[in-house]
């Protein structure tokens, strides 16, 4: 048999190639990228930019000798009926299998100037994408476009290293997509003290070398502008082939195209309406198709994965929601219970979780280790949440100064001025009932708000069949 | 022992509650009290002056019971305006012409309304909301199925609103800020009250500035125009916006005013001169103003004790807690509901299905109680209040449910 053909060399390709051979694959396994170099571990790049990381160390472990791999080749052509594909170097490679994982590419915003044609953008302009991306920035401050999880990462990753940094964001808050208003003031807060300027708000709205103008007029200076306005699924071979292409190549749960023959996985697959993975789900995915083309079919269930955005030596993490809200029947409303947050300005805090069920259905909490392990965990594994969920949000012992009730020198009657102790001390002459208690010490006779709270009173001392002394009662 | 004169000028709920506590307290008859009420009826519960229109009649207000009346250490005498002072002879000059002599005054001449300065503000069919009176000319004014207009979403206004709803008209508010009881709720809680409050009936312009009413041909107020242009159809015009003090003795008096009006007093209520005393909402303690009746009570106590005993406590401040029910709409603020202490924690639960809002204020410990803001289910209001300035005796989850202490 003839075997499998990848096309593309990212870590979705990588993994699949090892696990088929792992697995025992009988055919042949051909992986074709068209990076000059063998897979490397693509999120680590923003390491490399900030010199934390070596560009070197970011390859992935070699592929076994089982595996054919061609770097520098680029596939242009998919010949389904011949189950052929055509490469720039004008090779034919034929397939029993063909898996796309072409992966995705920058977003490139419609920014005049950013390109000097398709695709070919100006000089000190780059994306984070490639480790070619990554070599030595110019002389002079680095601009960031996009605020969002890539955008907050690359300019707290500069930042660091004493480079100039200024970030430009349309939405008027980073991370919109993840967060509210109030919690992304959290991160822009961090972002501001590492000396990074944030205009929120603002576009981009030429480029030209050495200079970003705004849409507001501003003039920021720009050795090097850096894209990190997200990617878009490589789409252009699959649609060349008459596949179904929505945002990216359409699969079903067994990663299969419309042709049975040919799958995708990984950043330029559009899996259950959803285009765009973490390495991790393109990993899960590569693993749920090798074990599928070795015999053992293995539907693709997305994983609750948190988001961990870099920033390190400060805690966020991203949930994203698990699965779409199922509609409720009764009243035509979804089947969310509600939200519960938490702000601390001061703190540098801020959570807000999505319940679903007395579950974690999205959320994200920020500037709290312990509530972002803890978050985290319950997330991951589906698990109800605790009763007191500001102890789960501060990580605060849950352990309170009494059992709920007033305590006796709380003002019980605000309009009347009337303590918990007057009360228990009417109570214990023998007022027995709200009425009593009323005449007695005025409560409940202004706006009669306190109401619920002396009947309650009357009932707990007439349980407790307590009748000695106020003096005994209160000491 | 000679029986010195205590002159209250002002019967609201505060000048009535001093004359509570002073006959109360004083126990020796060391004094009689003499109140001097401009409106022509004994003190009444303002704050509920919305069940006017909802079957309560002005007896059912009434907040002098005959044990009262019948005391003879008092002297009441509505429908009295106090005009002039003779500070060095110690007299009450009124506008029926008699004078009155004391050895402590103290001003409790309450707040008039404040009406924002627009054209046709003055038209037949524009109200206010102060009064028994006022209610009773808004009843006679009201035209049921016609539109009306609330200017002012506060505590007062959709009071008001809902009373014209019960009289059969089709209210709206118009309010300047951005969502209503901005003085007491954050904008998660509008966001529920305005919500519940439509579903009355009650239209909500909120961020909305009065530009003018209008005359229809019959010159009575026939329309509400807004600021963005807006014109709203109004057979009626109730201005809600806020009051002011009533402080225009301070000039003949030569009495200092508060920053924004009222008589400055300090911590004990009182003014420059030793003899008189400023209580309830036209008191400036120390500079300020407070707008709500249970500050006022505090105020009253705090003077009643001065004169009984020469003793007792300076008035403590008071937070702006308050809550609104009407039918079908509970919304409460109380303590720092707006979390402007430094380092405050703010807890917020959005129960979707129940369409209740619910925020607990912390101190940076995140264990005391601040304040908050309950919207939509206000039964954990009483405990948390209570709790207000304390440290948390459960959860604040159980506590908001209800799960501690039930309800």
């Amino acid at each position: 048999m003839t075997g499998v053909v990848i096309v593309g060399g990212g870590p979705a390709a990588h993994r699949l190639a090892a696990r088929l051979v792992g697995y025992g694959h009988p055919g042949g396994v051909t992986v074709v990228g068209a990076e000059p170099r063998p897979a490397y571990h693509r999120a680590l790049l923003g390491s490399v930019l900030d010199g934390t990381l070596d560009a070197g160390r970011l390859a992935l472990p070699a592929l076994p000798a089982e595996v054919r791999q061609l770097t520098g080749v680029r596939v242009t052509a998919v010949d389904r009926a011949r189950r052929t594909v055509r490469t720039g170097d004008g090779r034919a490679l034929p397939y029993d299998v063909l898996v796309l994982a072409t992966g995705a590419r920058p977003r490139v915003p419609p920014v005049p100037g950013l390109e000097t044609g398709p695709g070919r953008l100006a000089e000190g302009v780059r994306a984070v994408r490639t480790a070619a991306d990554c070599r030595p920035l110019s002389e002079g401050p680095v601009v960031v476009l996009g605020g969002g999880i890539r955008g907050v990462e690359t300019a707290w990753a500069l930042s660091g290293t004493g480079q100039e940094v200024a970030l430009v964001h349309p939405a008027g808050h980073l991370m919109e997509r993840h967060l509210d208003a109030a919690g992304a003031a959290v991160p822009a807060a961090w972002l501001a003290g590492r000396g990074v300027t944030l205009h929120l708000g603002r576009r981009a709205a030429e480029y030209t070398p050495g200079k970003v103008v705004l849409d507001d007029g501003q003039v920021l200076a720009a050795g090097t502008v850096l894209l990190c306005t997200g990617t878009v699924a490589e789409t252009a071979l699959a649609r060349a082939s008459g596949l179904d292409v929505r945002e990216g190549v359409v699969v079903d749960a067994l990663l299969r195209t419309g042709d049975p023959r040919v799958h995708a996985i990984g950043d330029c697959a559009e899996h259950a309406g959803a285009v765009g993975t973490t390495v991790l789900q393109a990993w899960e995915q590569a693993e749920a198709l090798a074990l599928t083309l070795t015999g053992r079919q293995r539907p693709y269930a997305p994983g609750r994965r948190v988001l961990r955005p870099r920033t390190p030596g400060k805690d966020m993490v991203v949930l994203p929601p698990a699965g779409p809200a199922r509609p409720d029947n009764t009243d035509g409303t979804d089947d969310i219970d509600g939200t519960v947050s938490l702000l601390d300005r001061a703190g540098g805090r801020h959570a807000r979780l999505v319940l679903r069920d007395g579950r974690l259905h999205e959320g994200a909490v920020i500037g709290s280790p312990s509530a972002v392990a803890a978050v985290s965990r319950l997330y991951a594994r589906d698990e109800p949440v605790p009763a007191d969920l500001l102890a789960l949000l501060t990580g605060a012992d849950g352990a309170y100064a009494g059992d709920g009730t007033l305590p006796d020198e709380a003002v019980v009657c605000h309009c009347n001025n009337v303590t918990g102790k007057a009360l228990k001390d009417a109570w214990h002459r023998g007022a027995h009932d709200e009425a009593a208690l009323a005449r007695a010490t005025r409560a409940t006779t202004g706006c009669g708000g306190c109401a619920s709270v002396v009947r309650r009173l009357c009932t707990t001392l007439a349980d407790d069949g307590d009748d000695t002394p106020a003096e005994g009662a209160t000491p | 022992m000679t029986t010195r004169t205590l002159v209250v000028a002002g019967h609201g709920m505060v000048g009535h509650r001093l004359v509570e506590e002073m006959l109360t307290h004083d126990r020796h008859g060391r004094w009689r009290v003499v109140v001097l009420g401009e409106e022509p009826r004994a003190a009444y519960d303002r704050v509920a002056l919305s069940s006017l229109l909802d079957g309560a009649t002005p007896d059912d207000l009434a907040l002098a019971g005959p044990d009262v009346l019948g005391d003879g250490r008092l002297r009441l005498r509505p429908g009295t305006t106090v005009t002039g002072v003779d500070r060095r002879a110690r007299t009450v000059t009124c506008d029926d012409g008699t004078e009155t002599g004391y050895d402590a005054l103290v001003l409790a001449t309450g707040s008039r309304p404040f009406v924002p300065p627009v054209p046709g503000r003055d038209l037949p069919g524009c109200f206010v909301y102060r009064t028994v009176e006022d209610v009773a000319a808004i009843r006679a004014a009201a035209v049921a199925g016609r539109e009306a207009v609330v200017v002012g979403g506060g505590l007062l206004g959709l009071e008001a609103a809902n009373g014209l709803r019960l009289l059969g008209m089709r209210p709206r508010v118009v309010e300047m800020a951005p969502w209503l009881m901005a003085q007491q709720i954050d904008e998660g809680g509008g966001r529920v009250l305005a919500g519940a409050i439509e579903r009355l009936g009650v239209g909500v312009h909120c961020s909305s500035a009065l530009h003018a009413v209008g005359a229809g041909p019959d010159g009575r107020a026939d329309r509400v125009e807004l600021a963005d242009g807006t014109v709203l159809d109004a057979a009626l015009v109730v201005f809600a916006a806020g009051v002011r003090p009533r402080d225009e003795l301070a000039a003949p008096l030569g009495l200092e005013r508060g920053g924004r009006g009222g008589f400055l007093v300090d911590g004990w209520c009182r003014t420059a001169d030793e003899h008189i005393w400023a209580i309830g909402e036209c008191a400036a303690v120390e500079g300020r103003c407070h707008g709500l009746v249970v500050p006022g009570f505090r105020m009253a106590e705090t003077v009643a004790r001065q004169l009984v005993d020469g003793a007792g406590e300076p008035f403590a401040g008071a937070d702006g807690s308050a809550k609104l029910k009407l039918l079908g709409v509970e919304v409460a603020g109380f303590g720092d509901a707006h979390a402007r202490a430094p380092g405050a924690i703010e807890y917020v639960r959005e129960d979707r299905r129940a369409g209740t809002y619910a925020k607990v204020v912390l101190a940076a410990d995140g264990r005391t109680l601040l304040g908050g803001v309950l919207a939509g289910d206000t039964r954990a209001y009483p405990v948390l209040r209570g709790l207000t300035g304390r440290e948390l005796t459960a959860s604040p989850d159980e506590l908001l449910t209800g799960a501690a202490g039930g309800s």
